[in-house]
């Protein structure tokens, strides 16, 4: 097995080659109705057109966890901790098995919600920050976060608009009341009040979501190309090597 | 999240082992030592059944890491104190907690993880009253306790043998019993 400092130089060489470009982490982050899937989409189809070779993940997708959680979150079974540990894992295995093999291979990671989307809604669930952000060490940091700002008023007239909030989506395990959109409203407002604190301490870019859809993607293309040549962030590291090392990966 | 409690921590009996055939039969040990009128029952490893979907889910979906399958034992303990653990302190009975928390964290030090990252994820466990080590080797069955359940899935990861996790994991647990039990006796 090589050492870690080995790995961790090896890990650099492949993120800092300046001959080369490089593999980037954009993810997309927001409360429901905030309209991000849609700009995602969009912004996919321009990467590819600009010649990115794009991989997008979703929040709570792992072919591994994923059959685990649904029948749960179906039969309403889980506590606020059972919820935020089982995402986390979710999480932990899209790094592991999606996000950071095709980051190695210089791919554009397009996340559609992140880490951030779990801290948001277990710290609204009434869990502890700090334990939840531990959760998901070692982190790993997107090149570009895009934060989808939208009042609690309009996600949830966008949300209901089409269907009911199911059970954990509208937060009715915390908030108990029976009513799933009155409950929708009350969680909703939680889940953003930490959103804008995340994105303030995690320098997110906002992108005001109740602008037009077109002033929007043309505002993400702008701040992308902008954003798009920023060094490698060295905090990403420790995540690199881990998965290097612990899932006997060698590059 | 729950906080640490002094009336739980007092009727809570850890039981902790890489061998889940002993680690059961220690556990049954326990509880009969205690008046049936105060018995709690045993709390096992994967009450919560995720243990049991992973092994369907996970054919052709990618091998856990060590980190995924403690987030799932946490994730599965936290089922195990809402369901068993805690309900039966509040009726003022003994629970044996087999396997609890140290058999996880020695496990994930035997995997290569930090042990803080450790400590943290389990902070929502209540201390235990008392903490009893299984010091047995571990069968190497892939269905007795979650040290061989989860090791089948380490097989040559940083280069090492199912067999040495096993063992590592039983030394980072008696390490990690007998400071507990000297703190405990200070």
């Amino acid at each position: 097995m090589a050492r870690p400092s080995s790995l961790e130089r090896q890990a650099r060489a492949r993120f800092t080659d300046p001959t080369r470009r490089r593999g980037l982490l954009v993810a997309f982050e927001g409360p429901d109705g905030s309209g991000k899937t849609t700009q995602r989409k969009l912004f996919k189809k321009w990467l590819q057109t600009e010649g990115y070779d794009v991989v997008t993940t979703k929040w709570n997708s792992s072919d591994l966890i994923k059959p685990i959680i649904k029948p749960r979150k179906n039969a309403r079974a889980l506590s606020p901790e059972e919820f935020s540990l089982l995402h986390a894992a979710d999480f932990r295995h899209r790094v592991e098995h999606s996000i950071l093999p095709a980051l190695w291979d210089r791919k554009l990671v397009i996340a559609d919600r992140f880490l951030f989307t779990g801290l948001a809604r277990d710290v609204a669930r009434g869990l502890d920050l700090d334990w939840v952000l531990k959760l998901y060490q070692p982190l790993l940091w997107p090149d570009l976060v895009f934060y989808f700002s939208v009042s609690p008023d309009t996600s949830g007239r966008r949300v209901t608009a089409t269907r009911t909030p199911n059970y954990y989506e509208s937060g009715r395990d915390v908030t108990q009341l029976d009513d799933p959109v009155e409950s929708y409203h009350r969680f909703i407002t939680r889940v953003i009040r930490e959103y804008e604190s995340l994105a303030i301490i995690f320098n997110m870019i906002t992108v005001d979501a109740e602008q037009s859809m077109s002033d929007q993607h043309y505002k993400i293309r702008e701040l992308f190309k902008q954003g798009a040549g920023r060094p490698w962030s060295d905090w990403n590291a420790e995540a690199v090597v881990e998965w290097l090392s612990l899932n006997g990966r060698q590059p | 999240m729950a906080k640490r409690n002094a009336r739980e921590a007092g009727r809570l009996i850890a039981v902790d082992g890489v061998d889940g055939t002993a680690v059961k039969a220690a556990a049954r040990a326990s509880i009969a030592d205690v008046p049936k009128r105060e018995r709690g029952g045993v709390s096992g490893w994967d009450a919560s059944g995720v243990f049991g979907d992973l092994i369907v889910a996970a054919q052709d979906a990618g091998r856990p890491s060590a980190r995924t399958l403690l987030l799932l034992y946490a994730a599965d303990l936290a089922f195990r104190l809402r369901w068993e653990i805690r309900p039966a302190i509040a009726e003022g009975r003994v629970v044996v907690a087999a396997p609890y928390v140290a058999t996880a964290i020695a496990f994930g030090r035997a995997a290569g993880l930090p042990g803080a990252w450790l400590t943290d994820l389990f902070t929502f466990a209540p201390a235990a009253a008392r903490t009893e080590a299984v010091d047995d080797a571990g069968s190497r069955k892939t269905d007795g306790g979650f040290v061989e359940f989860g090791s089948a899935f380490m097989l040559d990861a940083r280069g090492n043998k199912r067999g040495d996790l096993i063992d590592r994991t039983r030394t980072h647990l008696l390490r990690l019993t007998r400071t507990r039990r000297s703190r405990l006796n200070h």
